[in-house]
């Protein structure tokens, strides 16, 4: 009797439930789905704009041969585009992580640093980051302050040189260096996003660790990290969608000066052919976070 | 008494390490600010005149303020802003709380096919269905109604959205704005990590899931909506992309900005190297984050004393 009654009551709530998230399954087919599927058919199309609205006229893949076999600069821009989000990400993840960790701190002054370090979170805006690099100096394209760490003392290319390693790597170390700025602004939210993480992880445990005699670094290893895993990989996930969706990203730029003069079809082939290489790569980074890191605790 | 001090040698060596690491990346965060502060207000002739990088000789103030407000159309750029972006971003943080709830708090079916969906949001980016959506909204249609309306009566029903707020408060109206999936996340996270005692006991004394939702869950999430109402704000303040798309005049200050070289140069300032230009670009980078720079003064306690409560579970 008493257990029909709760049945009665979880039926009524499961419909209560549809209730509250009704208006987001109306959005999502609206607003998302259905765009998404039109996306991708455009990206198949050729695009003519009337003023019936728009036609569209299925040509195979002729957008994304075009990108891949005649445009002259596509497929460079999106090399250089992946790979500076290939190194991006992880850099992004450990200074994040890193200052998260020394933000949760308790010290004197945690709460200034909290508030200065939120900076970043508050201008996270491209354009105002853009209008920096544009006003400084030109051929580091970066703000003073690496300018003034590399350039004064010496060059970047010198010192990796001096440690004997390849050019192609030199190179990436220098470009690092110079975007040290570009990156440490990136890491606003995912600071917050490790915060919020961090606290969620009970005191308890670390009690227990401490008993055992575990040392710092221990408890870092063992509670913390794989504690963190599904914020890691959150923060993972957003840092991919805001790089992606950044102005200062070569592909995306074209792709919005081309959206802006009315090609929609090749603008739709050249966003959808750089978010499933986007998105593979981001395949890639959690698994190797997965098999690599939490395999150890599993 | 050996070994403790030990100890403390040790001790203070880390605190002074996470000093030097936090002012030299704090360094990095500040130094934007203050070079946009310094190069707005220096005079044209302080760039010529003396190494002093910090503080310049020669103040100028109000002639680039002056441009950079008139470059960007500062006063109505800024009412676009609140008028577009401000007011769906608060839609937003309400209509996403809605939503988190009803994923966090109730066991239905499908569930993990909407879940899906949710991550899918997150994942796959605004710009990525940007063009259909503008296609979309010159004539908007609910899911084919508005159109076989027309069909069968010959009226056209369906409205141009471009260039009215409604572009940019439907998406939010239903929980699936600018980066919603995140907002919906947090949200959920949260709600989840409150003891549900107290609902339960709501639900036993007879009050409706809406009452409960409202007068019982609402009030005991404070925190979480000072994490996502900044949240929120930002990304909106920030937005051009989906301004420059839905909208054709009134654009919001960040479009005016992400354009002002282009204004510029009709002004007859051209390149970016000449020190009154960038006097003037630094001034209006300066005017476009300083309302959001206030609003985090305000909050700014609150917002990281929230961040300590929101607790993601990992």
């Amino acid at each position: 009797m008493k257990r029909k009654k709760l049945k009665g009551i979880n039926r009524i709530k499961s419909r209560y439930g549809y209730l509250f998230i009704a208006p987001w399954i109306i959005g999502f087919v609206i607003f998302f789905a259905v765009p998404v599927f039109q996306s991708l058919w455009y990206s198949f199309s050729e695009i003519t704009l009337t003023t019936d609205g728009v036609k569209t006229e299925f040509i195979k893949a002729a957008n994304y041969y075009y990108l891949l076999k005649e445009d002259p600069v596509f497929v460079t821009n999106l090399i250089q585009a992946v790979t500076t989000f290939a190194y991006s990400v992880p850099i992004i993840l450990v200074v994040s992580l890193v200052l998260a960790l020394l933000l949760n701190q308790k010290f004197r002054g945690r709460l200034f640093f909290r508030a200065l370090y939120f900076l970043p979170v508050i201008i996270a805006s491209g354009v105002v980051i853009e209008l920096l690099f544009m006003t400084t100096d030109a051929n580091l394209s970066t703000a003073g302050v690496s300018s003034a760490l590399t350039s004064s003392m010496f060059s970047v290319q010198d010192v990796v040189g001096w440690l004997g390693l390849p050019q192609m790597v030199a190179e990436y170390v220098a470009d690092i260096i110079n975007r040290i700025f570009d990156l440490v602004w990136s890491c606003g939210i995912q600071i917050v996003l490790f915060i919020a993480g961090l606290q969620s992880v009970s005191g308890s445990v670390y009690e227990a660790a401490r008993l055992e005699g575990a040392t710092r670094w221990q408890e870092f290893w063992f509670i913390t990290f794989p504690m963190l895993s599904n914020v890691t990989v959150l923060v993972i996930i957003f840092t991919t969608v805001e790089l992606f969706t950044s102005t200062n990203n070569i592909v995306i730029d074209k792709a919005y000066s081309m959206m802006n003069s009315g090609i929609y079809g090749m603008t739709s082939a050249m966003l959808w052919f750089y978010f499933l290489i986007v998105g593979v790569t981001m395949g890639i980074f959690i698994l190797l976070y997965n098999r690599l890191l939490m395999k150890r605790w599993q | 008494m050996k070994k403790r001090m030990k100890w403390n040698v040790k001790k203070s060596v880390i605190t002074v390490l996470r000093l030097l690491i936090l002012l030299a990346i704090g360094y990095i965060i500040i130094y934007p600010l203050l070079y946009m502060i310094v190069t707005s207000l220096k005079s044209r002739e302080a760039f010529y005149a003396s190494a002093r990088v910090w503080i310049p000789n020669m103040l100028d103030p109000i002639y680039s303020f002056a441009t950079a407000i008139q470059a960007t159309d500062y006063w109505n750029s800024l009412r676009s802003t609140f008028l577009f972006e401000i007011v769906a971003a608060f839609i937003e943080v309400v209509s996403c709380s809605v939503a988190a709830y009803g994923f966090a708090r109730f066991k239905f079916k499908g569930k993990g096919i909407f879940m899906a969906g949710l991550f899918l949001t997150i994942l796959i980016p605004e710009n990525m269905i940007i063009i259909p959506r503008m296609v979309n909204y010159s004539r908007m249609d609910f899911l084919g109604i508005l159109g076989g309306i027309e069909s069968l009566a010959g009226i056209d029903l369906r409205p141009n959205l471009i260039g009215t707020p409604w572009a940019f408060y439907l998406p939010s109206l239903f929980a699936i704005g600018l980066r919603s999936g995140i907002l919906i996340f947090i949200y959920i996270q949260f709600f989840k990590s409150l003891p549900s005692e107290l609902e339960e006991a709501a639900w036993v004394d007879g009050a409706g899931p809406i009452r409960t939702f409202i007068s019982i869950a609402l009030p005991s999430s404070g925190v979480v909506f000072v994490t996502v109402i900044v949240f929120a704000v930002i990304w909106h303040w920030n937005d051009t992309i989906l301004a420059s798309m839905y909208l054709k005049k009134d654009y919001p200050l960040a479009v005016m900005l992400d354009r002002i070289i282009t204004t510029l140069a009709s002004y007859g300032y051209y390149g970016t190297k000449r020190p009154e230009v960038i006097s003037i670009l630094m001034a209006s980078c300066l005017l476009f984050i300083l309302p959001v720079l206030v609003l985090y003064m305000i909050l700014q306690r609150w917002f990281i004393e929230s961040i300590d409560h929101v607790g993601i579970k990992g």
